[in-house]
């Protein structure tokens, strides 16, 4: 990043400005997202049993299974967990497809060509190379890459998932279904969790993304870390926020130009 | 006497007349869905050198082998073996993926399509644990099935192989330790256990999903570690943070 050319004041000025990162909406759904994973993945790893498949630590399937009072009761609770989770999951995506899952595509997940050049150059970068990182969006492209493995994970989760929910609806002829559906669900929980655990360390952690995890609750992210790590959704921020300011003008111009409003309660300097 | 004990099927064939009362009483127990059935008497034809002929008969069901292939195969426990051998299907628990099915080299377990879930013979548990034997085992006019405690010196089963020799289902290949002893050499190969053939999902599971994952998380892991143990050595500097 370019930050090294800004100046203290330039970086003070930045740093008392607030930018809105994350609406309500998205905030909510994050946490309720990080709480089913913490729930489904205890219980999954409570359900997966060691003896047979070497993964779940030593005790953990006693614990659970102690815990939810057996192995049918921890499945039924992982069921209803889970299908309340992808019920949450799904109905953000319909109720909210315009106002928040249409940009929640074009923002995140749309990769450009500053997203690939960043891909190539991070790493290099984290290496110290003297390399310029191209500017970023709202998510760069990392953030776009882990979102895909996010997205692509949470369908196959979901439809292993419910394929073995419901699995006495499948006739003996298609039992190789669930046979599947359990591996795939497995390497699908897998791979997205290696994923957050680089997640959880960006996010909370890590300290250059520090105002990163506090937007998570706060939704806001102050300037100076949108300019040295997102400068292109800074700009368009900055854009949008102009264009708004010259609408607001604009029609606020219009209502004093209104001969209804009358002299005598116009505002004056 | 030891406190635990150890059941088990104690089958004479050369008393077996195929009546098949067993299996009229143990589908009348556990309400077997027609078309399948949880034992079976498999008529192995005639036997022997003339004129030392017999027909073979040979009584079957699961073996509650002392080393079950199912219960190793069940990825979640829904089946398990009790303390006393009985191997149980916890029918709430079980989802009906068929693996332990595919497991048992003795095709002693099916998929019951109404329920949807695994179905063998239980060793009719809720009799046994009353006192009773299983309702194959009452019934069975001939004598030739048998149940009990193994454990237990003045048990019918140990009274009837005291002394005697016998015989299991098992090859050179196969040996679950079947729990059910036969007091004769069973010729027929139909009733002999097959050789273990592990579903393509299953080999997946244990060649490439456990690797893949483990090794992801591991890489993950290590990767987040270093970077911690950078951040650490590296200090902070509060006035350079955004």
């Amino acid at each position: 990043m370019s930050g090294e050319m800004l100046t203290v004041e330039q970086r003070e000025r930045l740093r008392k400005q607030m930018l809105t990162k994350h609406y309500l909406a998205s905030i909510l759904t994050h946490w309720f997202n990080a709480a089913s994973w913490i729930f489904l993945l205890s219980t999954g790893l409570g359900i997966l049993l060691s003896k047979t498949y070497d993964f779940t630590p030593p005790g953990w399937n006693e614990l659970m299974r102690s815990i939810f009072g057996g192995l049918a009761p921890l499945i039924h609770w992982h069921e209803v967990m889970g299908q309340i989770w992808l019920f949450v999951l799904s109905f953000n995506v319909f109720f909210g497809f315009r106002k928040y899952f249409m940009p929640f595509v074009a923002h995140r997940m749309w990769m450009t060509k500053d997203d690939f050049t960043w891909l190539k150059l991070k790493l290099p970068h984290m290496l110290g190379f003297d390399v310029e990182l191209p500017p970023q969006d709202e998510y760069n492209g990392g953030q776009k890459l882990f979102l895909y493995a996010v997205v692509v994970g949470t369908v196959v989760i979901g439809v292993t998932g419910l394929i073995m929910t419901y699995s006495e609806l499948i006739p003996i002829e298609y039992q190789w279904v669930i046979q599947w559906a359990m591996p795939i669900h497995f390497v699908a929980v897998g791979l997205v969790f290696a994923g957050v655990i680089i997640h959880v360390y960006m996010g909370a952690v890590m300290p250059e993304e520090r105002s990163a995890f506090f937007s998570m609750f706060t939704g806001k992210v102050n300037g100076l870390y949108a300019y040295l790590h997102h400068r292109k959704w800074y700009e368009r921020k900055m854009a949008e926020k102009a264009a708004w300011e010259a609408r607001y003008r604009a029609e606020m111009d219009a209502k004093l130009g209104d001969p209804l409003m009358g002299a005598e309660e116009t505002p004056t300097d | 006497m030891p406190t635990v004990k150890r059941y088990a099927f104690v089958i004479d064939p050369r008393r077996c007349i195929d009546c098949r009362a067993c299996l009229v009483a143990c589908r009348a127990e556990w309400n077997v869905p027609l078309g399948h059935t949880r034992i079976w008497v498999h008529d192995g034809g005639v036997k022997g050198t003339f004129p030392d002929l017999y027909r073979e008969f040979v009584p079957h069901q699961c073996h509650h082998c002392a080393d079950p292939w199912c219960v190793q195969a069940c990825p979640t426990g829904a089946t398990y073996q009790r303390e006393d051998g009985i191997v149980m299907i916890d029918e709430e628990a079980c989802i009906g993926c068929g693996l332990c099915v595919n497991a048992c080299p003795y095709g002693a377990r099916f998929r019951n399509p109404e329920t949807g879930k695994a179905e063998k013979c239980s060793a009719c548990f809720h009799r046994v644990d009353q006192g009773e034997l299983p309702a194959c085992v009452a019934t069975c006019v001939g004598g030739a099935r048998m149940f009990g405690d193994l454990n237990d010196p003045e048990s019918e089963v140990s009274k009837a192989i005291k002394g005697r020799r016998v015989y299991r289902l098992i090859t050179d290949e196969v040996d679950t330790q079947p729990m059910t002893l036969y007091l004769a050499p069973i010729e027929s190969e139909g009733v002999y256990p097959r050789p273990p053939e592990p579903l393509p999902a299953e080999t997946f599971w244990k060649r490439v999903a456990l690797p893949l994952v483990k090794g992801a998380i591991a890489a993950t892991f290590l990767a987040q570690a270093g970077a911690f143990l950078l951040q650490l050595l590296k200090g902070e500097d509060e006035f350079e943070e955004a």
